[in-house]
């Protein structure tokens, strides 16, 4: 499989994890090396979000004056779909862990389902706003929604591109345990995106 | 001119002095700053020199050692095998980068608090019967405002006038920036003083002129091709030529003021931010 | 293979992860072009920026020339480049030329040869590893900086020209309202694509010294260059993205036409062009210390070697670089102080910014006094170290006078910031770039640079960037703005223009002067004097394998025991007769090593 890590040869053990230490560094390094790939992405959101509450500290009113508040419903179910999809992933990790990599498979087709849903459901909301006289050139209350929300959906279009490279040998019935460390990563990236999500739900639309 | 120093003020003072008065002297130009005409310029001239004289000895002691050491501790002498890591080693290096912070960065943030507090974020109140004038700078000219005899802003009695500001000495003027379109900085090199013009807010500034004449209106801040000649001309006058001045200007606008013209009216009520 | 319990590692604190040794790449595509080695990596590096580095300088000169000869032809180029002006730099080229000339340098010169060259060549090396953690992400890292260069090259070439708005970029004048034109807009697309680059190498830097680190090798024993170039990749991950964000945003405002940066009505929300200076500052002051921190690392290693002495206060310089870091992103306010952020905001700004210069100061104490009683030895990479502390002497002490709010209202955007900027990030990290290669191209080609040229280029390079940059420090004192096309419309500052006209004079002589070091570095990569395994007689561990080392570096991943600066140890001398050791060897008398600790 294509990698930007190389974690050595493959070691087919009958243990879920590769016994030699060598590789089991690597897979520590490539775990330390992709905390600090989301510790950077992190710091972009931060960025993003920061300036958020600066634009939004200068309005006099928020949403200003004329501008319609946003739905909350759907972005609401949107938030659980993406919680749901980081706690399939997890599953289907932890049965990659303790040996039962059949059962892998099916997680994974749940979060990757999960989150296509998600998209499909954000596109509905972009639409229904838009609708509504909400466009990312109307105004800064736009420029925030559309511009959050869409960067956002960029990552779980990545990630789900990711999940989709391991779905691929997944269900070509490929025995992903030798390469658990990689699935891990891939999590990792997952679940960074849905804690995303939920700062993004929670200051976007909640607050 | 009263100024707060830590202890190395007499030293520095003295030297500050000595050195000022023989450059001034030299170049009659103040070590080629432009004219200072206002009534706070000084304070940063000042600053300007004091950091000079205090910069300038640490320097020289920093050459000093090294082309010492070049000299003395050259290829072939005994080097001391040291880490300079013991307890002496980090008090030398504690006292020194003391001395040099409480010392140098001490005064001059002393000095700095002060002139914020007591001229720059000082602004007249309405007491002290300020001039106040608005101004918009654009791409690429400064629009100003002058509120007329009504003094209200965005009447017909504004005097407008483009890249050039009339002002009477020895009287505070205070100015609200704002912009057009990008972002542009209202620069009076001969009052040590700039500030920037933002798109969406207003900026204070305020100075006041001890002489009479005229100076330049700078912009510094990159605004597109014709930054460089965004320019305008302060004239500072005498109470009187400024009423003159004044009269004349209000009795022109009266005419030339269109108030159906809404584009021209780009004034705003002096309070909002 | 490591001989090492993982679980118990005795030396040097942590785990140790140890690289197998790969084959050797045969054709010539894996061998020079996509190669995941990172010595080559480090070359093709050091080539794209000395590349970009050429022509940076050559739109100084464009500048300079215009500047001192206001109307006036550019020779040579000046009909190829300004042919819709007759050959003069107009007002409209000179903003891009001002722009461009600041990208290039930070993003494709500077970067490029110090982070990516130098921290690709000199981390792996000097902790005793095989290669980076990540080969591939490395080779990608590179890759990346090709297409953003491309990208740049490419926003030359399309109507309305190359970006226009500053290095720095501010809006309202960088988003449509004042630059509309795809340039711009690919402009921001190639920093983008530089600064993803910038960080995948710093994912593969700060693992690496997490990581790879030989046995015995302690974060307190390795070299200080490793230091400066980790706490650079530190600073690049967490602030690199602030950039990102920032730019993601103007690319939004140009493109999809949303208002983050666009000042609305008085009375709607509206966007705020302030909150981009605060993004972009947020990630440009600490960015100025991604710049320095190498040639600081650099610098605090070539001055214990050639003075023979250990570096002073080692701890205390590592703490001290560490400090500017944390402070890095607390003092960038002093960018801000004529907009309309707050007063107080301001003085708290003012204030951080003074004490950020303590550990600065520090880091000078420890070279001043690391030369203090050496025998100090001044081959060609000393001289530009020295000239490295000199300049950054000079030009940090200069900050002072822009940290103090009330000479910064008048100094702010003056050539007294320019000069500023210059002699601390310019010519220190120009004069330490230079050091670097003097110093390790002999470990780079097997070969010797030749060492008479080289000090004709030192003072080629010292003597003109001094005069240069502190004439520019008068022109500002005199109150000259900067980015003027043509500073002969302000009646102040006529008087100026001969102090312009001299600083352009010798701007030509710092140009014209590196052809010197291009010749030296040409000639030598092919035809110089074979280089011994350790020519500088120092101790850290790039130095114990043949010049250059072999694809896979070392036979025998080695047993780190004694620190970087262990000049004239007495020991080690009355035992070897020599005024240095290795780090992998014990130093005589000394306790074996497996009970050594970090």
């Amino acid at each position: 499989m294509n990698a930007l890590v190389d974690t050595g040869p493959a070691v087919v053990m009958p243990s879920h994890l590769p016994a030699a230490p060598h590789a089991r560094k690597r897979e520590r390094s490539a775990y330390l090396g992709m905390a600090i790939f989301l510790g950077t992405w992190t710091m972009m959101f931060a960025g993003l979000f920061f300036s958020y509450a600066v634009v939004r500290n200068d309005a006099p009113t928020w949403p200003p004056i004329g501008e319609p508040r946003l739905p909350i419903g759907l972005p609401a179910l949107n938030t659980l779909l993406l919680l749901g999809s980081s706690a399939t992933l997890a599953k289907g990790l932890k049965r990659l862990r303790t040996g039962r990599a059949t059962a892998f498979p099916g997680w994974l087709a749940a979060t990757i389902v999960l989150g296509v849903l998600f998209l499909a459901l954000q596109i509905h909301v972009w639409l229904s706003v838009s609708e509504g006289g909400l466009h990312a050139s109307t105004g800064i209350y736009g420029s925030v929604f559309y511009g959050l929300t869409c960067f956002h959906a960029l990552h779980v279009i990545a990630g789900l591109v990711i999940l989709g490279a391991i779905a691929v040998p997944a269900f070509a019935g490929r025995n992903l345990t030798a390469r658990y460390n990689l699935v891990r990563l891939s999590a990792m990236f997952w679940h960074f995106v849905d804690v995303v999500w939920v700062v993004m739900f929670v200051t976007v639309y909640v607050l | 001119m009263k100024r707060h120093c830590s202890a190395l003020a007499p030293l520095v003072s003295a030297s500050c002095l000595l050195l000022a008065g023989r450059a001034h002297a030299a170049t009659g130009k103040d070590w080629g700053r432009p004219t200072d005409i206002s009534l706070d310029g000084w304070r940063s001239d000042q600053l300007f020199n004091i950091t000079t004289v205090s910069v300038t000895i640490l320097f020289l002691i920093m050459c000093g050692i090294i082309l010492w050491a070049l000299a003395k501790h050259r290829a072939g002498s005994h080097a001391h095998y040291e880490h300079g890591i013991g307890r002496s080693h980090l008090l030398f290096t504690a006292v020194v980068s003391s001395i040099i912070f409480f010392g140098v960065d001490g005064t001059l943030l002393v000095n700095a608090f002060e002139d914020i507090h007591a001229a720059y974020w000082n602004y007249p109140t309405a007491a002290e019967n300020p001039l106040t004038v608005e101004v918009m700078a654009q791409q690429w000219a400064w629009a100003i405002r002058y509120p007329g005899p009504d003094g209200k802003f965005n009447t017909a009695d504004d005097i407008v006038t483009l890249n050039d500001l009339h002002v009477p000495v020895n009287k505070p003027v205070y100015i609200k920036l704002r912009s057009k379109d990008v972002i542009h900085s209202f620069y009076l090199p001969n009052f040590r003083v700039k500030r920037d013009a933002m798109p969406g807010t207003t900026t204070d500034m305020w100075f006041q002129a001890t002489e009479t004449g005229a100076a330049e209106i700078g912009c510094a801040q990159h605004c597109g091709v014709n930054h460089y000649k965004m320019r305008g001309v302060l004239t500072i006058q005498s109470q009187a030529d400024y009423d003159t001045w004044y009269k004349a200007a209000v009795a022109d606008a009266r005419l030339r003021n269109d108030m159906s013209d809404k584009e021209s009216q780009w004034g705003w009520d002096w309070e909002s931010k | 293979m490591s001989t090492h319990d993982e679980a118990h590692d005795s030396h040097g604190g942590g785990e140790h992860e140890e690289q197998h040794i790969h084959p050797e790449p045969t054709s010539f595509i894996r061998k020079y072009v996509f190669s995941t080695d990172h010595k080559v990596i480090a070359k093709q590096f050091i080539w794209l920026g000395l590349c970009w580095l050429a022509i940076g300088g050559t739109m100084a000169m464009m500048i300079r020339w215009q500047l001192a000869n206001p109307g006036k032809p550019f020779p040579i180029l000046g009909g190829l480049v300004f042919g819709a002006s007759g050959g003069v730099v107009s007002p409209a080229s000179y903003t891009s030329l001002f722009t461009m000339h600041g990208t290039i340098m930070i993003f494709f010169a500077i970067t490029p040869i110090m982070i990516g060259g130098f921290g690709n060549f000199c981390i792996p090396l000097m902790i005793g590893a095989r290669d980076m953690i990540f080969p591939l992400l490395n080779a990608l890292s590179f890759w990346f900086m090709v297409l953003s260069s491309c990208v740049l090259v490419g926003s030359f070439f399309v109507p309305m020209g190359a970006a226009a708005a500053g290095w720095t970029n501010y809006p309202p004048l960088s988003v449509n309202i004042g630059t509309p034109g795809l340039g711009q807009t690919m402009w921001v697309l190639g920093i983008f694509l530089a600064g993803t680059s910038t960080i995948m190498g710093a994912i593969n830097y700060i693992t690496t010294v997490i990581r790879l680190r030989a046995p015995g090798m302690g974060y307190f024993k390795m070299p200080l260059t490793v230091w400066g170039l980790w706490l650079t990749a530190i600073l690049n991950a967490l602030f690199v993205p602030v950039l990102g964000s920032a730019l993601i945003l103007q690319f939004m405002d140009r493109v999809l036409g949303t208002h983050f940066f666009v000042a609305g009505a008085f009375v709607k929300g509206g966007g705020d062009p302030l909150l981009y200076q605060h993004l972009f500052w947020i990630f440009g002051h600490p960015e100025v210390y991604i710049l320095i921190l190498p040639a600081w690392g650099v610098i605090s290693d070539l001055i214990p070697f050639f003075a023979r002495k250990p570096a002073y206060g080692y701890k205390l310089s590592v703490f001290a670089m560490s400090m500017v870091c944390v402070l890095s992103a607390l003092v960038y306010g002093h960018h801000m102080f004529t907009t309309s952020m707050s007063p107080l905001l301001g003085q708290g700004f003012m204030v951080l910014t003074m004490i950020i210069s303590v550990p600065a100061e520090i880091l000078f104490l420890n070279w001043l006094h690391t030369m203090w009683h050496g025998a100090i030895r001044t081959p060609p990479p000393m001289m530009f170290a020295l000239g490295v502390v000199f300049v950054f002497g000079l030009g940090g002490l200069t900050g002072l006078y822009l940290a103090t709010i009330s000479t910064d209202l008048y100094l702010h955007d003056t050539y007294f910031v320019v000069g500023h900027f210059h002699l601390t990030m310019a010519a220190a990290v120009f004069l330490g770039s230079f050091a670097s290669i003097y110093f390790w191209f002999p470990k780079m080609f097997g070969r010797q640079m030749n060492m008479g040229l080289a000090k004709l280029h030192f003072w080629l390079s010292f003597i003109p960037i001094n005069v240069v940059f502190c004439i520019m420090l008068a022109v500002g004192l005199g109150g000259m703005q900067r980015r003027l096309y043509d500073p002969s419309v302000y009646t102040t500052f006529q008087s100026l223009q001969s102090l312009n006209v001299w600083i352009s004079r010798f701007a030509y002589l710092l140009f014209f002067g590196q052809v010197f070091f291009v010749y030296n570095f040409v000639y030598s990569i092919f035809r110089g004097e074979k280089a011994s395994e350790n020519p500088w007689e120092v101790g850290t561990l790039e130095w114990t394998i043949p010049s250059p080392p072999p694809h896979h570096n070392y036979d025998k991943i080695p047993l780190v025991v004694t620190g970087p600066h262990e000049f004239n140890n007495p020991a080690v001398l009355k035992a070897t007769g020599r005024d240095w050791i290795a780090q992998d060897v014990p130093i005589p008398g000394d306790l074996p090593a497996e009970s050594q600790s970090a």
